[in-house]
């Protein structure tokens, strides 16, 4: 590869700040002294931090999010990884179909997702329940798990679980002592995408939630139209300063079976 | 009784034969080599004994005990794989430990038989290596370790040596044979390759198309193959193709164009008066002979303190010729000739 040009880094350098500004924007706003949002603030603060820790629907939002992200990326974690290992032993047709099958939900357009899984809910009772909401989110999260997972199931060699079987190893002893460790950088790549993909979510979340489940992102969204203060701010930080770990963390793990 | 015996063993994947009913009995403490070009059945026959594969139809018995329908686990087999099949995220030691923790070994025991099966493979010190720091060999010896550290009663190879470079291949080649020779298992041994058949084999069973075509020592087959497949397949070999002119006795005459008389030799079952056969000569068994067949030196190579000569006859066809100590140069016309009990008549196979 050459050496990129003054130009080249230039056009890189706009791109980047292009991206990244409008979300590393709202951090200031957090240290507001202001009670509304203006950028730049022209006195800074932490006293908006105070009031979103003080405040306990801001920390039951928190917790809910926590939560429900928690539940959704274990549920999607243990059925994406059942899938991916099940697609291998299906023929090349149906793998096929059923592959585009578990990455619909990343394709379909979210509101569509989300009028006709209320609809569901609603006739269930899961209108506003957690459960309801994480089996969402779930749904919402799988296919990145069946991606991630069925990465690290490609490159399995079938001879390990023969050689295995072969010592004397049960069924389940070769899945968990050999098939396991082999796909657990994908399961933890996969779990962390799920997690964030849940825990970032809104409009799933908007439809499913009623007042006893009302995850950060919703709580953002009624705080926005109703006050435009720098709690707000401060709760996108929070979101963001999570996102910017999970990601962090995926690429590790992604990155060492690389 | 035998160690492993097959009874009409066939596996048919749809409608092709991947493997013909077959039988064969392995003696305790036998090394037998399954030899054959790909698609010949010798992996299929391989994995249907470790029951990775399920035969279509006949039985297995290892040790006087009906195992065809038992699976992998419980027949206590060695089974060493051409890509080795390492545990990559297991260090060497619990590689070869694997099989023992399965079996719910003692620690004390289990250690001894760790050191041991590493120190039959020359690889003492090497328990707390990664895999991923052994070269191919070491990693082959390994798995070699791995299978053996279970007191397998049969220990089977598939092309063992099939991804090492031809250095690591002798090397490893020689550890296997010695091994055999210090603590003799019964091994079945796939690989394609006939020199490593020929070193390390007390049988070596021929493999086509599916089918046992011929079953006996090496020093057997290299002298009396049944076909000219296995006669190809085993050593160099010399093939003049002709037609059956007498038989009887066990002998037989071959006549072919533009040679000065007839061949005689052993003759191979399943010659047929008349029909097309050929004779084998081994380059070794080519002499000069005064008043013999005429032939001309197309090539000389020298290979030492012997030479190898190839010739032409009045037909055509080509011979080569080994031990030739002669220093006729290329294009001299010479008379040669052969040990007519060195000499094979063998139905054609092509």
């Amino acid at each position: 590869m050459t050496p990129a040009g003054a130009w080249t880094k230039a056009f890189a350098a706009l791109l980047a700040a292009a991206i990244v500004i409008p979300v590393l924007a709202v951090a200031p706003l957090a240290f507001s002294e202001q009670s509304f949002l203006q950028l730049p603030p022209q006195d800074w603060s932490v006293r908006w931090w105070g009031v979103f820790f003080g405040d306990a629907s801001w920390i039951r939002a928190l917790l809910t999010s926590l939560e429900v992200a928690a539940l959704s990326c274990l549920l999607s974690v243990t059925t994406g990884t059942s899938a991916a290992l099940g697609l291998l032993r299906l023929g090349p047709r149906m793998r096929a179909l059923a592959t585009g099958l578990f990455l619909g939900p990343m394709v379909a357009p979210v509101i569509v997702l989300a009028v006709g899984l209320y609809a569901l809910a609603r006739s269930l009772g899961l209108v506003g329940s957690t459960i309801g909401l994480v089996l969402a989110h779930t749904m919402l999260a799988l296919p990145y798990v069946v991606l991630n997972v069925g990465v690290s199931v490609a490159g399995l060699d079938p001879r390990l679980a023969l050689a295995a079987s072969g010592l004397g190893a049960s069924p389940w002893r070769v899945f968990r002592t050999v098939t396991l460790p082999s796909i657990l950088p994908g399961m933890l790549g996969g779990g962390i995408f799920a997690f964030v993909t849940s825990f970032d979510e809104v409009v799933l979340a908007v439809f499913l939630a009623g007042p006893s489940v009302k995850t950060l992102p919703v709580r953002i969204w009624e705080e926005v139209r109703v006050e435009y203060t720098p709690v707000v701010a401060v709760a996108a930080t929070i979101m963001i300063i999570l996102a910017v770990i999970g990601s962090a963390m995926g690429r590790l793990v992604t990155r060492r079976t690389a | 009784m035998s160690a492993v015996a097959f009874r009409g063993i066939a596996k048919r994947y749809g409608v092709a034969e991947a493997l013909f009913p077959l039988d064969l009995e392995i003696a305790s403490g036998e090394f037998i080599s399954f030899l054959g070009p790909s698609g010949s059945g010798k992996s299929t026959l391989l994995n249907i004994c470790a029951g990775y594969i399920e035969p279509t139809a006949g039985a297995l018995f290892v040790a006087g005990r009906d195992v065809t329908a038992a699976p992998p686990r419980r027949r206590n087999i060695g089974m060493v794989f051409q890509n080795y099949a390492l545990f990559q995220h297991l260090d060497v030691f619990e590689n070869v430990a694997y099989g023992l923790r399965v079996r719910r070994t003692a620690r004390a025991e289990l250690a001894q038989r760790v050191k041991d099966a590493l120190q039959a493979v020359r690889l003492d010190g090497f328990g707390g290596r990664s895999i991923r720091s052994l070269s191919g060999g070491q990693q082959q010896r390994v798995a070699l370790a791995r299978a053996m550290a279970i007191e397998p009663d049969i220990l089977l190879m598939d092309e063992p040596l099939g991804a090492l470079d031809k250095q690591l291949r002798k090397e490893v080649q020689i550890e296997i044979r010695r091994m055999h020779v210090a603590r003799p298992r019964t091994t079945l041994y796939v690989t394609h390759d006939q020199e490593e058949a020929l070193v390390m084999s007390d049988r070596i069973a021929v493999l086509r198309g599916g089918r046992l075509v011929q079953l006996g020592t090496a020093r057997e087959l290299y002298s009396r193959p049944v076909d000219s497949f296995v006669a190809r397949f085993l050593g160099e070999s010399n093939l003049i193709v002709g037609r059956v002119a007498e038989l009887g006795d066990g002998r037989a005459m071959l006549s072919a164009q533009g040679l000065a008389a007839p061949i005689e030799g052993y003759a191979a079952q399943g010659l047929r008066m008349a029909e097309a056969a050929c004779a084998l000569i081994r380059p070794e068994h080519v002499r000069l002979v005064a008043g013999g067949q005429p032939a001309r030196i197309v090539e000389r190579l020298f290979l030492g303190e012997i030479a190898a000569l190839r010739l032409v006859l009045p037909s055509g066809a080509e011979l080569w010729s080994r031990l030739f100590s002669s220093d006729a140069p290329a294009g001299d016309e010479i008379e040669i000739g052969w040990d007519r009990e060195r000499v094979s008549i063998l139905p054609e196979t092509s």
